[in-house]
């Protein structure tokens, strides 16, 4: 143990992971969206990922950065390959639904059925808009015709 | 016998986490739900968040502990409006901001090459990537599948009830590590068998951190890096080969309901 490992600093850091890998737990468990389903399941590895450094740091060991590291190079590889298997099923059904997929279910298992989709929000988004600040110049022939040429 | 204190650290844990699976309940994109309910669950996960604070260990400086609690505040905020948020570009832009937070996280944890890849890994090309397939895919507007989920209810219990277990046992950790990990101690007979690694002393704060992980890196870990790079290729190889396959299924699909419309003509 290395002088510098404090135990809350440990509790903390794995209650930050642990809370990291909740989110990510009910991101996949509830969400519909493959790619979503995916980011739910990146945010997982993150948690495991703030564990690994804390317990490192605590035991004074390199073998938690070491293995994040090689989370991280997984995560890259999964991300390429099931990104591939996302776009695949997208060309298929036109949806990254989960539910497309549905007839993979098990036979006891009942059909996922949409009713009363809630209404789109009624309130458009808000995008910037630039305050008119003065009177419009008047229009310069010259610079009308150099724009045209931009 | 005393009764339930909710300021006790066991009561604020438990209202934490009750509070955080009603905020997620009514936060997650569900069927009939209203706006003043969203607020409500806003302000509920607000309430978790703060029993969570308050359930924190004290880290000795005041400055250590407002650097951990902002990083960690950005890191966990954003992860769940990444779970909540309708739209999926606005989960992934919010994703980017949980990457930043968890970067900060392993920065105070003293890991300074794990947070640095972390940005340059994650938000600067896994992330992309994500964002490259969502403007892809994703049809104009919001989906109907991006406004309903799967029993809200159960998974924000399921998530409420791992993340009790896990805060329970976190709270019970007692300062004996060898005692109650079995871990090899550096003084104990494995040390004295066990070959010497490259680098000995293994501080993650030391100041050439990053040249000691390298070290230990290539030193201990050699052949695992080496399968790794394989890894790489493998998945690069085999991203680029269901590409292929998949557009010669579909040409071939393609071809098949030519041939077939041309014999129904015929």
């Amino acid at each position: 143990m290395n002088p510098s490992a404090s135990l809350p600093l440990l509790q903390n850091a794995l209650t930050v992971g642990a809370i990291l890998f909740s989110l990510g737990l009910v991101g996949i468990l509830a969400r519909r969206n493959l790619i979503v389903m995916f980011l739910a399941a990146e945010m997982m590895l993150q948690g495991i990922s703030v564990s690994l450094v804390a317990w490192s740091r605590y035991h004074g060991d390199w073998g938690g950065h070491v293995l994040v590291i090689f989370v991280l190079t997984v995560a890259a590889c999964e991300a390429a390959v099931a990104l591939v298997f996302v776009l695949q099923a997208f060309s298929r059904t036109g949806r990254l639904d989960a539910a497309a997929w549905q007839s993979l279910r098990e036979a006891n298992v009942p059909r996922t059925v949409d009713h009363e989709l809630p209404p789109i929000d009624t309130v458009p988004p808000r995008f910037p808009t630039l305050t008119p600040a003065g009177v419009l110049p008047p229009e310069d022939e010259d610079a009308r015709l150099e724009r045209d040429h931009v | 016998m005393n009764g339930f204190d909710p300021f006790s650290p066991g009561g604020l844990l438990a209202a934490g986490v009750v509070a955080a699976a009603a905020s997620l309940r009514l936060l997650l994109p569900s069927g009939g739900e209203s706006r003043s309910l969203r607020w409500l669950g806003g302000l509920l996960g607000l309430a978790a968040l703060a029993a969570f604070i308050a359930t924190g260990r004290r880290l000795g400086g005041l400055g250590e502990e407002a650097v951990f609690l902002i990083v960690s505040l950005v890191a966990i905020v954003s992860a769940a409006a990444t779970v909540v948020s309708r739209s999926p570009v606005y989960a992934a832009i919010w994703f980017a901001l949980c990457l930043a937070g968890v970067a900060g996280v392993l920065l105070v944890l003293g890991a300074q090459f794990l947070g640095v890849a972390t940005i340059v890994v994650y938000a600067g090309a896994i992330l992309v990537m994500f964002l490259f397939v969502l403007m892809l895919a994703q049809p104009a507007g919001l989906a109907p599948y991006d406004r309903v989920s799967n029993e809200p209810l159960l998974a924000a219990l399921a998530g409420a009830v791992l993340l009790g277990v896990l805060s329970l046992s976190i709270g019970r950790l007692s300062a004996s590590p060898s005692a109650c990990c079995g871990l090899p101690s550096r003084t104990g007979p494995a040390a004295a068998t066990a070959p010497a690694p490259a680098v000995t002393d293994a501080d993650p704060l030391a100041a050439d951190h990053v040249a000691r992980l390298g070290g230990e890196l290539f030193g201990r870990h050699l052949i695992a890096v080496e399968a790794a790079g394989v890894l790489l290729l493998v998945a690069l190889v085999g991203a680029i080969a269901v590409v292929a396959r998949g557009e010669q299924a579909r040409a071939a699909a393609a071809a098949d309901a030519r041939a077939a419309g041309r014999s129904l003509s015929r």
